[in-house]
């Protein structure tokens, strides 16, 4: 598992490499890590919060491959496998050609903190670099709708 | 605790027990049953009742488990169920006959709107899935706590939050893109289309017009409208109302249409 930082409200950062690119957002909630984790793991609710996200077809269960189509390339549909999963904690998501792990942290607040890591990287990737947008904005609004989302929720009465 | 503050307790809830329950099930004769066993069953179980919940509470939780337990392995409806049940409801050499009979013959069979607006929301909110419908209806309609549906349901409150603001959004959406009570753009008219077939002497603008949600559908908000709709359905009691029969042979119609629908499509 990827090591984690402190948060960076909301702000996305990418460490580019000639054989690897990865971007991190972090971000701080507050909500349950229940709610939080509910959120990140139902398929079918996705698109009605998440912005950046067009559809995921499937379960979102460890082991399972689910179809995400996201707004960053809304013409692919990309297949991932789901790696790991410890509720209300941590969740891999992977393909060939990377990994993504979310992680949820308890903070001092009282609240969670949200971290979503992505790495794509290999021998061949400096060939499709260039073909691969910058996930920055997108992991960014990603962060923010989650933290919208389950703030509206924990706030219910 | 004894059995006859169980008996006082149990008739007191008796008529909301029902209308949860046949909101659920839209099944009288599931309701009958789940109502019964219900009884019993908090007959039998009254020595392990801790009173952590109030008793009303308790029977919400025994009734919703007997709901649940029959619905498990039920699929849930599509959005456009009123559509699917209207196309049958026109092609059924029966439907109409029996409900103009009933219109005619029963002190419960005066067609009214707001009675379709609760018998409508009834149908629609069974496309939520079965843990975000009764979350809705305890919330919105029975006035239970998120803490005392977290009770019922056995959710943590995080779990109950989530599914009460998930369902609501979902329904809010279903109801502002088909219900043309509230946009005019909606592709739903079937309380208007009702009320002519049934009431055709009455000028249809004017009793429209007096509708709440028609009042206020173009100053309130979607949540707000929603709000109205929720309280329309807690005005109502789907068996003592004045159109209970007319509506709950409509139910019992919409229910052997989707079981069939969805079988075929399966």
């Amino acid at each position: 598992m990827m090591t984690t930082t402190n948060a960076q409200n909301g702000k996305a950062t990418t460490i580019k490499k000639t054989f690897s690119r990865q971007t991190k957002v972090s971000i701080d909630i507050n909500a349950d890590a229940a709610i939080v984790w509910t959120l990140l793991t139902n398929a079918s609710d996705f698109s009605r919060w998440n912005s950046t996200v067009v559809s995921i077809d499937g379960e979102i269960k460890e082991g399972e491959k689910i179809k995400l189509v996201s707004t960053l390339a809304p013409e692919r549909t990309f297949k991932i496998k789901v790696k790991e999963m410890q509720p209300e904690k941590m969740m891999h998501w992977g393909d060939g050609k990377g990994d993504r792990y979310f992680t949820i942290e308890q903070n001092k607040n009282g609240g969670v903190t949200f971290i979503m890591d992505e790495k794509m990287g290999g021998l061949m990737f400096p060939m499709y670099a260039k073909y691969i947008p910058p996930f920055d904005e997108n992991f960014e609004q990603y962060a923010k709708d989650l933290k919208k989302e389950a703030e509206i929720i924990a706030n219910t009465k | 605790m004894n059995n006859d503050i169980l008996a006082r307790e149990f008739e007191a809830c008796k008529d909301q027990l029902k209308s949860y329950i046949v909101r659920i099930t839209t099944s009288v004769q599931d309701t009958e049953d789940i109502i019964q066993d219900t009884y019993i069953k908090a007959q039998t179980k009254l020595d392990t009742f801790k009173g952590e919940s109030s008793l009303k509470t308790w029977l919400f939780a025994i009734a919703s488990n007997l709901a649940k337990d029959l619905l498990k392995a039920k699929k849930r409806w599509p959005e456009n169920v009123t559509d699917i049940c209207k196309d049958a409801a026109m092609n059924s050499e029966t439907f109409f006959g029996e409900a103009m009979h009933i219109a005619h013959t029963s002190p419960q069979g005066s067609f009214e709107i707001k009675e379709h607006i609760a018998f409508c929301f009834t149908c629609v909110s069974k496309s939520l899935p079965l843990e975000q419908q009764l979350t809705v209806l305890l919330k919105e309609v029975y006035d239970f706590k998120v803490k005392e549906i977290a009770a019922i349901l056995e959710q943590t409150d995080a779990m109950i939050k989530y599914y009460l603001h998930t369902g609501r959004s979902k329904m809010i959406e279903v109801f502002d893109h088909r219900c043309s009570l509230i946009n005019k753009e909606g592709v739903c008219h079937q309380c208007s289309e009702l009320n002519g077939v049934f009431n055709p002497k009455q000028n249809q603008q004017e009793v429209l017009a007096q509708l709440q949600l028609v009042k206020d559908a173009n100053s309130k908000d979607k949540e707000q409208l929603f709000d109205i709709r929720m309280e329309v359905l807690k005005g109502l009691d789907p068996f003592k109302s004045g159109a209970a029969e007319l509506q709950l042979h409509h139910l019992e119609h919409n229910r052997k249409v989707m079981e069939k629908y969805l079988e075929k499509n399966s």
